[in-house]
């Protein structure tokens, strides 16, 4: 696997509107600078994206003890959503840091609301959390769309509505950097999370310090999200699809199965970048809508198709 | 319902002419094709910022318009008239109580028109698709006929046609251009057939990527295609800027490595047009004519 995405972080290099070949980089500098400026940065940034939403999809199903879940899904991408336009409408000037710092604290709130109410959910009753974290998330998004609405930001919010890469260059994606350094610290966890996994009372007679660990899952989720939609937008779905699909072939060992997931989501996006730059060449498709529709695609066969791993 | 006060309101009108001679009734053209008006309308709502622009323009009186019309030029006018809700939402009370003789909706609120053909004698006036300039000088001729205005539309309209011819000539042979719209930190290019191809078709001037396709939205393209395409001028709208949101300005976007190295660029052959007139009341004469004077002072200063 490792090696399929380095053959596809490869193909992202030199894929573009600018001619590109792999001669060229070592006798020509301005390739070296169109490489530097344009196609790194733009690889980085979907690798690390498809990466940390993955990674932040599975902690918040084993948090929720849940696999239909994802921040899409539990309000958390619409609760950084709001502290965005929160920001915007009162400190306007404030810098991409602080946005950011905005949108995570909002994110964090709103999911902390969600496992709040999920908690509440009878366990018999497994289809009820993800139905209300979609209706949990409505009431945010509805929020967010009535003030935006009467402050004329609607056209605002729906850059971060739709996520995608065509204005990543260097200098406008590093704070992504961050979001994968969660990925990667989350794997620090993963056997602890694995353990929450399995519930609260468990993970308590376990010696687990569950509260510890909700937490850690919480915050990680939480700035992982924000620090997407602020630097790319939203991009629902990774979180849903990859976990599922991982977690059908390796099971839910956390330790095991957390690289894979986080490899199967950074390559899954590439993928779609790349066909949304070349689909229709040279404009671009945003990689939200490439991969919502192959995403869809996915997410009903594994309905659909033959029950695995429940 | 809304026939039966259609023909309530067509009994009235009726009788309220009976009176008058029959040959007051005033034929205009609308987006619709011709529609037949009882008469100079006294109270005018306009919902449409292109329309209010050119009616202004026309100095004719305006009733209602809608509570924010983002075009600065356009702040008396706001003052001065009833707010009748918003561009796309008309507020069928407040247009109620002014019993208007005319409404006129365009663009954004066309769709509203059968709906407030209930009040009023609705009219379309929207400017849409090939041939902008021929399209938004029929509809100045068509607010001169139906108001009486004439004399006045027809000096709007030499002036314009002046003035297009002026910035043709300072802009020909000076090389290709290519029109961005910046959203936050995207951008998308417009082509020759979009809302804002008129610049390209009636100024000749030459795209620097012929054949863009014609999207309302323009197409959403990375900073490589800028640099890829090497325009030789830049004509930037800033979206954020049209609904009053300068927060990323479009300068800040565009000030990046690949940007940097197009002929436009270096140059300083950046032209930034009001994104409100543009965007906003694209269409309107006072919104043209500024557009045209944008691109002259750009043109004349850059290179």
């Amino acid at each position: 696997m490792g090696l399929l995405l380095c053959l596809l972080a490869a193909v992202s290099l030199f894929v573009g509107v600018n001619r590109l070949s792999p001669g060229a980089v070592l006798s020509d500098p301005q390739a070296l600078q169109l490489l530097a400026v344009s196609r790194i940065p733009r690889t980085a940034a979907v690798l690390l994206t498809g990466a940390s939403m993955a990674v932040a999809g599975v902690i918040m199903q084993l948090l929720v003890r849940n696999k239909f879940v994802e921040p899409g899904t539990t309000g958390t991408n619409e609760a950084a959503m709001l502290g965005l336009l929160a920001v915007t409408l009162l400190a306007p000037s404030m810098s991409l840091f602080g946005k950011m710092l905005a949108a995570s604290a909002a994110a964090l709130a709103g999911t902390a609301l969600f496992i709040l109410l999920a908690r509440r959910i009878p366990p018999e009753r497994p289809l009820l959390i993800p139905l209300s974290g979609l209706v949990y998330g409505g009431v945010l998004t509805a929020c967010a769309t009535f003030v935006a609405i009467q402050t004329d930001l609607l056209q605002y919010l729906g850059i971060w509505m739709s996520g995608e890469f065509s204005g990543v260059l260097a200098g406008r994606y590093e704070l992504l950097w961050l979001a994968g350094g969660l990925a990667v610290l989350s794997y620090f966890a993963a056997d602890q999370f694995t353990i929450a996994g399995l519930g609260r009372n468990v993970s308590l007679n376990l010696g687990l310090r569950y509260g510890q660990v909700l937490g850690f899952g919480i915050v990680t989720v939480s700035l992982v999200s924000a620090l997407v939609i602020v630097t790319v937008g939203m991009l629902p779905f990774i979180g849903l699809v990859v976990p599922n699909l991982v977690s059908r072939i390796m099971g839910d060992n956390l330790r095991a199965s957390l690289p894979v997931v986080a490899g199967t989501g950074a390559g899954l996006l590439l993928l779609c970048d790349i066909l949304g730059r070349l689909l229709r060449y040279p404009y671009e498709i945003p990689v939200g809508t490439v991969f919502g529709i192959f995403g869809a695609a996915v997410f009903l066969y594994m309905l659909l198709g033959r029950r695995a791993h429940g | 319902m809304a026939h039966r006060k259609i023909l309530q309101l067509a009994a009235s009108i009726a009788v309220a002419l009976a009176g008058a001679a029959q040959a007051q009734s005033i034929a205009v053209d609308t987006a619709r094709g011709a529609v037949e008006l009882p008469g100079i309308p006294q109270k005018i709502v306009v919902l449409d910022a292109a329309a209010a622009d050119t009616l202004e323009a026309l100095q004719v009186p305006i009733a209602g318009v809608p509570s924010k019309l983002y075009v600065s030029y356009l702040q008396d006018l706001q003052d001065r008239a009833v707010p009748v809700g918003t561009l796309f939402e008309p507020d069928f009370e407040a247009i109620a109580m002014l019993a208007p003789d005319l409404i006129v909706a365009g663009g954004r609120s066309s769709v509203q028109v059968e709906a407030l053909a209930g009040i009023a004698p609705a009219i379309d006036m929207t400017i849409w698709g090939e041939d902008h300039i021929a399209q938004s000088l029929a509809r100045l001729r068509s607010y001169g006929h139906l108001t009486g205005q004439e004399a006045r539309a027809a000096d709007l309209e030499a002036a314009f046609t002046a003035k297009l011819e002026h910035t043709r000539a300072a802009v020909g042979g000076r090389g290709n251009a290519m029109i961005l719209m910046t959203n936050g930190p995207k951008v998308s290019v417009y082509g020759a057939g979009s809302r804002f191809g008129w610049l390209h078709t009636a100024l000749d001037l030459p795209e620097a990527v012929e054949s863009v396709a014609a999207q309302t939205h323009g197409e959403a393209v990375s900073f490589e295609f800028i640099a890829a395409a090497n325009p030789d001028w830049l004509i930037v709208i800033d979206r954020a800027a049209a609904i009053g949101q300068g927060n990323q300005a479009a300068a800040v976007t565009l000030d990046n490595a690949l940007v940097a190295g197009t002929t436009a660029w270096r140059r300083q052959q950046v032209v930034y047009l009001n994104a409100a007139n543009v965007y906003i009341a694209g269409g309107g004469i006072q919104s043209m004519t500024a557009a045209l004077e944008e691109v002259l002072a750009g043109f004349a200063t850059g290179g």
